[in-house]
Order: structure tokens, then sequence, then C-alpha cells
């Protein structure tokens, strides 16, 4: 009799419990003014209601965050919910360590969501692997002040523009008319989505493994060279040519007049620029000749980690639905310049008045270059080890600014040395099949 | 049974006493080591869930590949110059400070302060001081526009790296030599010279002989820790860059391993790696310890 009453109130309680708070924690890896967007969030999530409690820890950077995830998981003491970059999806979707989000989420309207940020993160058969969260995309950023000093009247919307307007700021004495930091992101990805080029066979991966890189092959090796050229001409300078040392700061600063730079950095620039400069900020410069098509969703989702208790999902789905709301979508917006990912956004932005306020430069303009019109190359880069192939890319591309090699044999050379990762990938997931 | 093992009267004493220790190397080193060479004979998927034999494939296909050879050179580079100097300077320093010139003393223990320096600490510095635009030698690039740039010359970058490394291992080097030098007996220096021998003579016949094993110590220290140490240094001025001519075997595993998500090919290195430096220094007690005269 005893042991029974003593059975049914630990039933009970572990009843009460499952229906109770789920302690949840959420690893990210945004630092500055993402991180306190981030936890900003956070607090609004835990004061919003008390059913559930998320927990928000930083990490640092997207690559210490998966790092971490990766050793969390094999130890078995990972968090629920988990934010990941775009360079690691093929990683997370093969890992077998994440639940897609679709499946935990099945009610969701995800058609709402614009297509750009979906694409990325779909499986083969349309299915959403993870949440997109902060979503970034390329976007060419200019100082106004100093074009107009320098005689342009019209901001460039083309290479050749971009040069040409250059050319001006340089005569007129600017000594850093264009800046990039030559990341793997910027002048390989974006450019060739947008230029509707692929960067390796299969669709760049999606149709299966055994892709093969095809950067070396297409009009990305003339625009690479191109910067080459131009670099030499004193028109575009690198991180090191700066005396900031990054090409943002010097950017912010206004040492430089124009980069490319993701949607993610808006906020710091626009306020770096109060008071002193006039930014703008529009669709990244295509060649003529060329039709556009959409640039790809940078930034990072959200995923659900696999084997955890029903009670954390549930908490993990609630945070999700307050992530996807509107408002709270504004806010990250309006606090960081990355761009909103689903459809009704625009709208309550307009509704709330504010659809001109500089805060959300980034969102109409954003959305607009993600929508364009795709191709079966523009979907997104789903290669294997590709964290390692930027790094390929850079290394070889480096070895090209400085001189060593033509940026031809670069990237050559960065075609066999990632070629090579993609087999290994292949091998090493032998026999699982792209999901 | 000799008199020595009488020291402890409990036969497990000694044991538990060294247990502790043990236990820490086995947890942090031996686990590890050990992981690592395991890993090496495995494609292994970062997130666990499948791993494939493959034997000594991974090696085959790291020892064939350029960018592991080209990395193992720059690290071969890096090990003689950034270590012969990190006890040449030191030595020099020494032999001045062991003199009574002026300021010697207060120069002894300012010499040995940076020792409480991190790595990192000291990476950031010197890529303070080297930094093109605000560093040390930003004025000759007014004058030659271009000369010194560490963010595009490969070259430029190394030498800082050396530089940072050299610095970094004064301390340490500089109180074990200073030690040496200080207990070679007067008597010594007086019979010198007497004889006839100057300061210079003094150098050479006296003192760089005496200290033969201190010198051999640091020198065997540096070799092993330039190889290791120059992690935290590459991590934070170069980042491997540019164009990897500071990717050292050390920072290629750990980005590899932990940026790329490729823990076989990081494993794989390791092993390798750590053969080479047990080779490293096992030559340097076979070929050059024997050479020196621990007997005074």
């Amino acid at each position: 009799m005893k042991i029974s009453t003593l059975a049914a109130a630990t039933a009970l309680m572990t009843v009460a419990h499952a229906v109770q708070a789920a302690d949840i924690e959420f690893w990210y890896g945004n630092t500055g003014n993402v991180e306190t967007a981030i936890k900003a969030e956070c607090d609004a999530f835990n004061a919003a209601q008390s059913k559930h409690h998320v927990t928000c820890v930083g990490q640092g950077s997207y690559e210490v965050s998966m790092q971490k995830a990766i050793a969390a998981y094999r130890s078995h003491n990972y968090p629920v919910l988990i934010q990941f970059f775009d360079a690691g999806t093929l990683d997370l979707m093969l890992s077998d360590a994440v639940v897609p989000v679709q499946d935990i989420l099945p009610d969701v309207k995800w058609n709402s969501y614009i297509a750009g940020a979906r694409a990325y993160y779909e499986t083969s058969g349309g299915k959403l692997f993870s949440q997109p969260y902060n979503a970034s995309t390329l976007l060419f950023y200019t100082n106004k002040t100093e074009l107009e000093k320098a005689g342009i009247a019209k901001i460039p919307t083309t290479w050749e523009e971009v040069i040409d307007a250059a050319r001006k700021l340089k005569a007129a004495g600017h000594a850093c008319p264009f800046v990039t930091d030559g990341d793997t992101w910027r002048v390989l990805e974006q450019f060739s989505a947008r230029h509707g080029l692929p960067i390796a066979s299969k669709h760049n991966g999606y149709d299966g493994l055994d892709a093969e890189y095809v950067l070396n092959t297409t009009f990305a090796a003339k625009h690479l060279t191109n910067l080459v050229e131009w670099r030499k001409e004193g028109l575009v300078k690198l991180n090191a040519d700066t005396k900031a040392g990054n090409y943002t700061a010097a950017f912010n600063a206004g040492e430089c007049a124009m980069m490319e730079g993701s949607s993610g950095s808006y906020a710091a620039s626009a306020k770096a620029f109060e008071g002193k400069y006039e930014i703008t900020v529009g669709m990244a410069p295509m060649y003529q000749g060329y039709e556009r098509h959409n640039t790809l969703v940078g930034g990072a989702s959200i995923y659900v980690m696999k084997g955890r208790d029903q009670s954390e999902v549930d908490g993990a789905k609630a945070f999700l639905d307050f992530l996807r709301q509107p408002e709270q979508q504004m806010a990250l917006t309006a606090a960081t310049g990355y761009v909103p990912v689903t459809n009704d956004v625009l709208d309550a932005i307009a509704k709330s008045g504010e659809g001109n306020s500089t805060k959300y430069a980034t969102a109409a303009i954003g959305i607009k270059s993600m929508n364009q019109p795709r191709t079966e190359d523009s979907r997104g880069i789903r290669l294997g080890f590709y964290v390692q192939f930027r790094e390929v890319f850079m290394e070889e591309t480096q070895k090209a600014f400085a001189g060593e090699q033509t940026m031809q044999a670069a990237l050559d050379r960065a075609k066999a040395r990632g070629d090579e990762l993609l087999r290994r990938f292949e091998k090493t997931y032998k026999g699982v099949k792209l999901p | 049974m000799s008199s020595d093992s009488n020291l402890f009267s409990n036969r497990w004493l000694p044991v538990l006493l060294v247990a502790p220790f043990m236990l820490l190397i086995a947890v942090f080193f031996y686990a590890p080591v050990f992981q690592a060479f395991y890993w090496s004979f495995f494609l292994e998927q970062p997130f666990g869930g499948g791993s494939i034999f493959v034997g000594w494939e991974n090696f085959a296909r790291v020892l064939s590949d350029s960018e592991f050879w080209e990395a193992a050179w720059r690290t071969i580079i890096f090990m003689v110059t950034a270590s012969s100097l990190a006890v040449a300077v030191p030595l020099i320093l020494a032999v001045a400070a062991d003199r009574k010139i002026h300021m010697s003393l207060p120069a002894r223990n300012v010499l040995v302060w940076p020792k409480g320096v991190a790595g990192a600490s000291i990476g950031v510095v010197f890529a303070f001081i080297f930094n093109p635009f605000v560093g040390v030698l930003a004025p000759l690039n007014n004058s030659f526009p271009g000369i010194w740039a560490p963010g595009i010359d490969g070259t430029d970058a190394f030498i800082t790296l050396v530089a940072a490394h050299v610095w970094g291992g004064i301390p340490f080097n500089f109180v074990i030599i200073l030690a040496g030098l200080q207990s070679i007996p007067r008597t010594m220096h007086q019979a010198a010279a007497m004889d006839g021998a100057g300061p210079w003579r003094r150098i050479f016949d006296v003192q760089l002989p005496l200290i033969m094993p201190q010198l051999f110590l640091t020198l065997v220290l540096e070799f092993t820790e330039s190889v290791t140490s120059a992690f935290a240094l590459i991590d934070t001025i170069t980042d491997g860059g540019p164009g990897g001519a500071t990717t050292l075997l050390v920072y290629k595993i750990y980005v590899d391993g932990f940026s790329g998500y490729d823990l076989s090919g990081a494993s794989t290195q390791t092993a390798i790696l750590m053969v080479f430096v047990i080779i490293l220094t096992a030559a340097q007690f076979l070929f050059l310890g024997r050479r020196i005269n621990y007997e005074r």
C-alpha cells in the first residue's frame, strides 16, 4: 500500500515535471551587436511565457560553436537547439545528429519562408532541415559622401561602373576606392550564384556526393583575375592593404569608399557613418550582359538536435515559434541588418509605419536580392568538407594576390585540392544518401 | 637490493605518490594520443555514427600530399631558425649579464619578466608592433611603399613569427644559460686571464665549453617546443597566412581537424608529427648529447 502510494506520487511528480518547464539550451556563435540582439530575444522569450526557459550560450564564433557541438554530441551532452552557419549544412544533414525541423513542426506554414532563405537548408525533396534564423546576403555598400566628392553622382550597379567609379576616386586622390577581404563567400559563392554560375557540378552537389569543382572554368575565374589586375592598379584593396587591417573597419572609418559586404554588418556601418557620411546599400554589382540571379542566404540557421526528451523538444518548438514571429524578426533586423526570413515580415514593417527607416534598410533589398530569378546552380552549396575548401580557396587566391602564381593557376590548384576533399568526404559517408 | 629502494618503507607508497600525476598524464596525454593513432586508421564521421577502417590509407594520402610536405618544410625552417635564434640571443644577453657591467643586475630581472606572458598575448603585441601601418617598421614603408607587408608577403609574415617566438623564448633560456655561466668558478676566469686570454678568448675557450650541458638542454627544449608552441603565435598573428606561408604543421592540424571537421586527416598528421618530434629528440640525444661532457 505504502509502496504503491509512493509509486503514484513519483509518477505524478514525473508527469508534473514533463508538463512543467523545460529548461533548454541554445548555442549560438555570434558576437558583438548580433550577440546582444540574440540575448535580447532569449530574454523576451523567457519573459513572454513561464512554461519553458531557454538559456542562450554564446560560443564566440560559428566555427567554435560547431567544434563544441561535435565534441558535445560525441560525449552525449549536447544542447537541444544549436545555430550552425551555412557552410556546415551538409555536415549537419549527414550527421544523423539533428532532426529535420519540418518533421518536428509539421503544422508551420513553411512556404511563408522566402525562397532564397529556404533553398539552402532544404532536402532534395524540398523539406526544410533547419529553421533559417539570422539570414544575411551579400550587398553593395558605398560611402555616398566620398563618391559625390569625387564627382560620381550615380551609385554603380555593374562591375564596369564600380571600376569606373574606382578610377575616378583614385584620380581624386582617394587611397582606397573598393575594399574586400577576398573571402570565399563574397568573391566566389555569391558572385557565382547571382551570375548563374556553378562552382561545382551536380548543381553544387545537390544531386549527389560525387560532384566536382568547376570554379576554375567559369566566368568567376575571369572576375577573380580582374580583381588581381584591379588591385595592381590600386583600385581594389584587401584587408592587409588597409590601415584598419579589416575591410569592414576600413569602410566604416571612411578609409575605403565602396565594399561588398554581408547585410549583417549594416547596423555597425550605419552607426559608424552617423553624422559623418551618407551610406547607401544596394544589390551586389553584376557584369554587363549577365542576367541577375538570386544571391545565396548567408548567416546561420537553427537545428534541433536528436535524442532529447519530449519536454525539451516542446520547449525548442516554442522557442522556434517565438523566433518566427514578425516582431522578433523585425527586432533582429533593426538591431543587426540581418534580413527577415519570412514574407509576412515585409508587410509588418510596412504596417509599422517605419518602412523607410534606416534600421530596416537591408530588409527589402536583401529579400529582393535573394528572390531574383533562380537556377539550379543558385540554390545553395551542398559540398562536403566545404569549410576546409573555403580555407583552400583563400590560401590559393592569396598567393595569386601576392603575385606568387596567376589567379588561373590558383583556381586550378583549388579545384584539384577541393576535389580531393570531396572524394574523401564521399568515402567517409559511404552508403549515406543525401536527404 | 640496493639502498635506494629502502627509501620508502611501504612498497606501495611511491606508487601512490606518483599515481595522481600518472593519472593526469594518462587522461590528458596518453588517451588523446591513443585516440589520434586510432582515428588515423579510420575515416571518421565528425558527429560519430560511422567510421570506416582504411588501414594505412590515411598515411599514404597525407604523405603524398604536397601541402603536408610544404607545411612540414616550413616547420623545419621555423624550428631551425627560430630555435637557434632563441638560444643564441639569450646566450649573448646572458654572457653580457654575467659580466659585472653597469646595469647588469636590473637587466637580469627585466629579462626574466616576459616569461609570465602567455603566447597568445605575445602574438597580439607583435601583431601590433609589426603592423605595416602603425608598427615600428611603418616609417620604412613611408619611404619604400610596400616593402614591409606581412599581410601580403609570406616571408615578412614568417619573419614576424620568428621574432615573436625568439622574444617569447628569451626569459627561460636566459635563466638557464645565466645559471650555467654563474656556476663557472671565478678562478677559471682568473687563471685564463693570467694566461693572457682576452674577454673573447675566454668566452670561446672557457665559458662556452663549460655551459654545453645548459646549451644542449635549451636547444633540445627549443627544438621540440618550437614545433608545437608556435600555435598560439600563428593563431594570433597570421592565421597561417598569407597564402599559407605561416601554416606550420601544428596549425594545419588544428585547421583541418577543428575548422574542417576532418578528424581522420588531422589525426594522421598528429601521429606523423609526434613520431617526427620523437625521432628528432632521440637524434639530438644520440648524436649531440654524446659529445657533451657533464663533468667539470
